[in-house]
């Protein structure tokens, strides 16, 4: 099917960010549950506020469902006491031990890319 | 109530959404049907009169329904497969990764070899009853024959009666196996394949 279809080829640079943010959005949609349980929106809120990490809102569910379907986080319904009920989520203690060991690679990760990319921030050394 | 939620252009949506999972289970559909939903409602509350306008803005920022359902099917189609062991469900999964490239089109042929050899098996001890000197395990000269008609093949039949258990057992062996190593391979390059095809949905 998709050899069917036909889309405009992105931009190198875009696409590049693309795929970046989407496999940033998996570690922070788990940062946001580390010390509260929240629902849909409370975590797209708390991705806006950090991050422009969220493209597509809808699509930061079917994230969610994947996560809860590893394992890594669990769910509930809950009555709200004026309006509608909405979907909580909390982390798991694999998910808990998970988010640990993803923001520790992350940590080691980015300390290395950044030293690789001071020179090239900084402007030196090339004519 | 909401006076929004009986509004077309909602329901068109969320009409759009479920058609468009209509491979997922039921119960999973309606969840997901439900949540998005609630995340409508969470963002039209926020406004005090949500007009068509609000609706229409809302409902762009949540992204088409096509492309909330190929999330779904991305995140979960895959995953779901490694968790079942029904030769359907692994063979529905596999049917939808052979149409995004060779390698599960190759694994796919792979599995229906395997499947219908089980299949066979599973046929010959059927018609063994009917057909006494027909089918069997028929020794002559170390070739090996199973079934021929309408003469009996050469050589001697060695199982009897026995051959029905043994047929049902080696089909059954041929089934599981290939499920299990169907499972193995969506799990271990399905979660690759998964990660690229997110890829290319997010650039």
């Amino acid at each position: 099917m998709a050899l069917l279809r036909k889309e405009p080829k992105p931009e190198p640079t875009e696409k590049w960010e693309a795929q970046l943010r989407k496999g940033c959005l998996e570690l922070a949609i788990l940062a946001c549950l580390w010390d509260k349980r929240l629902y849909g929106l409370e975590i797209l809120r708390g991705l806006e506020q950090n991050s422009n990490l969220v493209l597509a809102e809808g699509t930061v569910y079917p994230i969610l469902a994947r996560l809860k379907e590893d394992g890594l986080l669990q769910s509930e319904w809950v009555e709200a006491d004026a309006g509608h009920p909405r979907k909580y989520y909390w982390l798991t203690a694999p998910g808990r031990q998970k988010v640990v060991s993803m923001a520790q690679f992350w940590n080691s990760f980015t300390a290395n890319l950044n030293s690789l990319l001071k020179p090239v921030l900084n402007g030196k050394g090339r004519s | 109530m909401n006076p929004m939620t009986s509004n077309p252009l909602i329901e068109s949506y969320f009409a759009a959404l479920a058609a468009q999972l209509s491979d997922l289970q039921q119960a999973k559909r309606d969840e997901v049907v439900r949540e998005l939903r609630a995340h409508l409602f969470d963002r039209l509350e926020q406004i005090n009169v949500p007009t068509d306008d609000d609706c229409r803005t809302v409902l762009k920022a949540m992204g088409t329904p096509e492309e909330i359902a190929r999330q779904y099917r991305m995140e979960l189609l895959l995953n779901r497969s490694a968790w079942r062991i029904s030769p359907w469900s692994v063979l529905r999964t596999l049917f939808r990764w052979t149409l995004t490239g060779i390698q599960g089109y190759i694994v796919f042929v792979l599995a229906m070899l395997g499947y219908t050899l089980g299949a066979s098996f599973y046929v010959t001890a059927l018609l063994k009853p009917f057909f006494p000197h027909n089918v069997g395990v028929f020794v002559s000269e170390g070739c090996l024959n199973l079934a021929h008609f309408p003469e009996p093949p050469p050589g001697a039949e060695i199982l009897g009666a026995y051959y029905v258990p043994v047929a049902v057992f080696v089909g059954f062996l041929f089934t599981l196996g290939t499920t299990l190593a169907i499972r193995f391979v969506v799990r271990r390059f399905g979660k690759l394949k998964q990660k690229v095809a997110g890829m290319a949905a997010a650039a």
